[in-house]
């Protein structure tokens, strides 16, 4: 009875209403499970909004979440775009954050701010893209599913961290805990804004997305990689050098999501440790996603998420609600933009009528 | 007369730019074959995926042994008795036989019974002569026994009514005749069939009454005994159609093609090329005819650098290429036309500005440093599709919108237009329309003229004995023979294409 047709383009007003009306019934949805907990789930949505717009501090706090979000899912819309299913941003992030954090503790006392900031950049850069280079290069050489070798290198890269914290990176002086000594001053990403933890991270993020869509949509390293996207045989009698592309690419994604941990501690945590917010990898999957694989977007859908998710962590420290309640309702959400994404793509019959 | 077992009245469709059925009328009688032909683009696939409940009709009705049905998926069409065989075909390559035909029926439970569907299949596969293994993997048959496997699956399912969709599109004369066969043997069963296509004299051969369509419009429904194959084809194109190809006489230049004992693989892991060896000369048309699956698809392949040779060596213009990447081959002047339009030769997906520069993208001037000149790849577009009659609604809809015939023209275009020395072309006007197929025809023709080499591999004897120098004949994966087109004997290469005669004078 129900028919889906695909589009040939997406009317302006449908990508507009559709994540709309998608985000209201997440909301709905939400705030059912909210009532269960005997909470208004008005208040709580109000809350939200004002937890993650509603000041000038909150709303620092939403575009500090959206920075990682961003660096991370336009590196991953690269590879996307070519049908490379990178689920390894997780581990290129700890790896970025790792590798840069060798020059944090090592090169505080020798190097200038501006150059240790900039070792710092590219040691990231490199730690995520070396960890990238790992499945990239047994998919291009031996065919080996990248979505398995990225996943399990996640957790490969999970306990080096771990080892480094319990091992040779650990304060002395932190009482057990496995944190490694906070950065100096010249180790730390400057804060753009004063009073906010907002940081030149924001930068970095929105000209990554400016040239990984101008790398898309203008050079001919973009075009090769939406043809082996889209039709890897193709590509192979046009003479691409595919191997080439997926390493080139993997490198780039890798470089973006370790970049995303270094400005994560070095602008953020100011220390290694081991709660340095990796998930980031994973949620930018979704960004990147919602966004159409469009970098551009991404920025805007980086901000939403980044709202939703600071703003619920305040509810978490303000309303007595408990913490699943408030991963229900930012994972409903998501689940109607995800869902609500195959109309934005498809057109809908029902019984032969037009939906939508 | 027979009873009308099915009847389309007043079928409109329309897509994104294109009325591709205007108020269309169809009528089926019971225990007849039914030709539904016209050009590409006519319509003609539009208005049988709307019978079989694929697209629904934006107006129109559509009635079954008089009642009015409304058929809203290829699921409630098999409900009714219609049935489906696609152009290309619906079946899942990793599965068996058998598992593709129980594919999706609803009687089947949680365990599937193999014996008891397996010796179904055998009744089914007897009584109308479709000889076919039913565990076979489908990646392992050949396009002949793909579609003998859609045939079993429609009628497993039960169908009254069967659509085929340019049925003989992809098989050998003799395949042909064999379908044929099968088919006269099915409307004795009281089965129904609407056939697809646009070869005039297989439709001349097989039909009861022709319908005519021509740009989405009804041209007309004509009984066969009382009408010419001449004013067919003028019905289908609206003007006459050259039957047979002036050429000019050969001006053979020196060597460009030579192949050395070539050995390869096929994707099973089987030897399908034991040996290859001829050579091709600038400025004649080599033609390369055998049963589909004789090796044609992996020497072509191998040459272009798409497969691996095994053994043998492959020389273009006297250098050996053997192995190289595709770019490598590329440069050296070869340029191919695969078989498969949208799974080889295009990316469905992106415009026609991005599909045209896929052999030029990196050279200047639409090659820009790390940039792509998209001003200068869009001048270059509108030159090929200016200079090769290409019909495109705008140049940024994706090419998978584009009918087969315009597909073909641009990959041919964007071929030509590298100046090879040597011309690969595969099954060129498979599929196509009359008008298309000449055009493509004339194209290679006209190459040849310039004085390059042409290796045509063509499973169409007509095509070949039409427009080749020397037609070669391939049979299992050893060349038969090798004829000069003046002492060609139809009957002695289709000899050869059995594996039943050697040509005395090549070996």
């Amino acid at each position: 009875m129900l028919k889906f047709e695909k589009r040939e383009n997406i009317p302006l007003h449908l990508r507009i209403l559709i994540p709309l009306i998608s985000i209201l019934l997440g909301v709905l949805i939400g705030g059912i499970a909210v009532m269960f907990s005997q909470v208004n789930p008005l208040t709580v949505y109000k809350a939200i909004f004002i937890g993650a717009f509603g000041s000038t501090y909150v709303f620092s706090e939403t575009i500090v979440v959206a920075i990682p979000l961003l660096l991370i899912s336009v590196g991953l819309i690269l590879v996307f775009k070519m049908n490379y299913w990178n689920i390894g941003a997780y581990g290129q992030y700890i790896m970025g954050a790792i590798f840069s954090t060798y020059f944090a503790l090592n090169s505080a006392e020798t190097m200038s701010r501006s150059i240790l900031l900039m070792m710092m950049c590219i040691a990231g850069m490199v730690g995520g893209a070396l960890w990238a280079l790992i499945p990239a290069a047994l998919k291009a050489y031996w065919k080996v599913n990248e979505v398995i070798t990225t996943l399990l290198l996640n957790y490969i890269a999970l306990y080096i961290l771990k080892f480094l914290m319990y091992g040779p990176w650990r304060n002395p002086r932190s009482f057990g805990f496995p944190l490694t000594k906070i950065f100096e001053l010249n180790a730390q990403l400057p804060k753009l804004i004063s009073h906010t933890r907002i940081h030149l991270g924001l930068i970095f993020g929105i000209v990554a997305a400016i040239i990984i869509w101008i790398i898309i949509k203008k050079t001919k390293f973009g075009y090769e990689i939406r043809v082996i996207g889209e039709n890897e045989i193709a590509a192979r009698y046009a003479g691409i050098n595919i191997a080439k592309n997926i390493i080139l690419a993997m490198v780039i994604s890798g470089g973006l999501a370790g970049l995303a941990g270094m400005a994560q501690i070095s602008g953020i945590i100011h220390m290694l440790q081991i709660e340095i917010n990796p998930d980031y990898g994973y949620t930018a999957i979704i960004v990147a996603w919602l966004s159409g694989l469009n970098s551009l977007t991404a920025m805007i859908v980086s901000f939403f998420l980044g709202g939703l998710f600071a703003g619920a962590s305040q509810i978490q420290m303000t309303m007595k609600v408990p913490i699943g309640i408030v991963g229900l309702i930012e994972s409903s959400i998501l689940f109607f933009l995800l869902g609500g994404a195959i109309l934005t793509n498809y057109k809908l019959y029902y019984k032969g009528r037009k939906i939508i | 007369m027979d009873a009308i077992v099915l009847q389309a009245k007043n079928i409109s469709k329309h897509f994104p730019g294109v009325l591709a059925n205007d108020h269309i009328n169809f009528d089926l009688r019971k225990g007849e074959i039914h030709t539904l032909l016209g050009e590409n683009g006519a319509g003609k696939t539009t208005l049988m995926n709307i019978l079989d409940g694929i697209y629904y009709p934006d107006e129109g009705e559509i009635y079954l042994n008089g009642k009015r049905v409304d058929i809203r998926s290829p699921f409630e069409a098999t409900k009714n008795g219609i049935g489906m065989i696609h152009q290309h075909f619906m079946l899942v390559d990793t599965l068996s036989v058998l598992e593709n035909v129980v594919l999706g029926l609803e009687s089947q439970g949680f365990y599937l019974d193999k014996k008891n569907i397996s010796e179904k299949i055998a009744k089914i596969s007897k009584k109308y002569n479709l000889d076919i293994n039913p565990y076979a993997k489908i990646w392992q048959l050949s396009v002949g026994e793909q579609q003998r496997v859609e045939i079993i699956k429609t009628l497993f399912r039960g169908a009254k009514v069967l659509i085929m969709d340019e049925p003989t599109a992809v098989l050998t004369p003799q395949e042909t005749d064999a379908l044929f066969k099968i088919l006269r043997r099915m409307i004795k069963e009281d089965k129904s069939i609407i056939f697809i296509s646009h070869k005039l004299d297989e439709v001349m051969k097989i039909s009861d009454r022709i319908t005519v369509l021509r740009k989405g419009k009804l041209v007309g429904t004509v009984d066969k005994k009382e009408i010419k194959q001449k004013e067919l084809a003028k019905m289908m194109v609206g003007r006459e159609v050259l039957f047979r190809l002036d050429r000019n006489p050969m001006n053979r230049k020196g060597e460009i093609l030579k192949i050395e004992d070539l050995e390869t693989h096929n994707d099973k892991g089987i030897k399908i090329l034991k040996g290859i060896n001829f050579s091709i000369h600038g400025g004649e048309i080599f033609g390369l005819a055998g049963v589909s699956g004789n090796g044609q698809k992996e020497l072509a392949e191998v040459i272009v650098g798409l497969r691996r040779a095994i053994a043998g060596k492959v020389y273009i213009k006297g250098e050996e290429v053997t192995n190289l990447c595709p770019k490598a081959i590329t440069k050296e002047g070869t340029n191919y036309i695969p078989p498969d339009r949208l799974k080889v030769g295009l990316v469905p997906n992106l415009n026609t500005v991005e599909n045209a520069i896929l052999r030029r993208y990196d050279r200047e001037p639409i090659s820009r440093g790390i940039f792509l000149n998209y001003e200068e790849a869009a001048k270059y577009t509108r030159e090929l599709i200016k200079q090769f009659n290409i019909m495109v609604p705008r140049e940024n809809v994706p090419v998978k919108f584009l009918s087969g015939g315009n597909l073909q023209k641009l990959i041919l275009a964007r071929e030509i237009r590298e100046e090879p020395a040597l011309l690969i072309a595969v099954h060129p006007s498979r599929g196509l329309d009359v008008g298309a197929t000449e055009f493509i025809r004339k194209k290679l023709l006209e190459e040849r003229d310039q004085g390059v080499a042409i290796l045509l591999i063509s499973e169409d004897l007509e095509e070949l004995l039409m427009i080749s120098d020397r037609i070669g004949v391939i049979y299992e994966g050893e060349i038969e023979g090798i004829v000069d087109i003046d002492s060609a004997d139809i009957n002695e290469i289709g000899l050869m294409m059995a594996g039943v005669q050697k040509n005395p004078l090549d070996k």
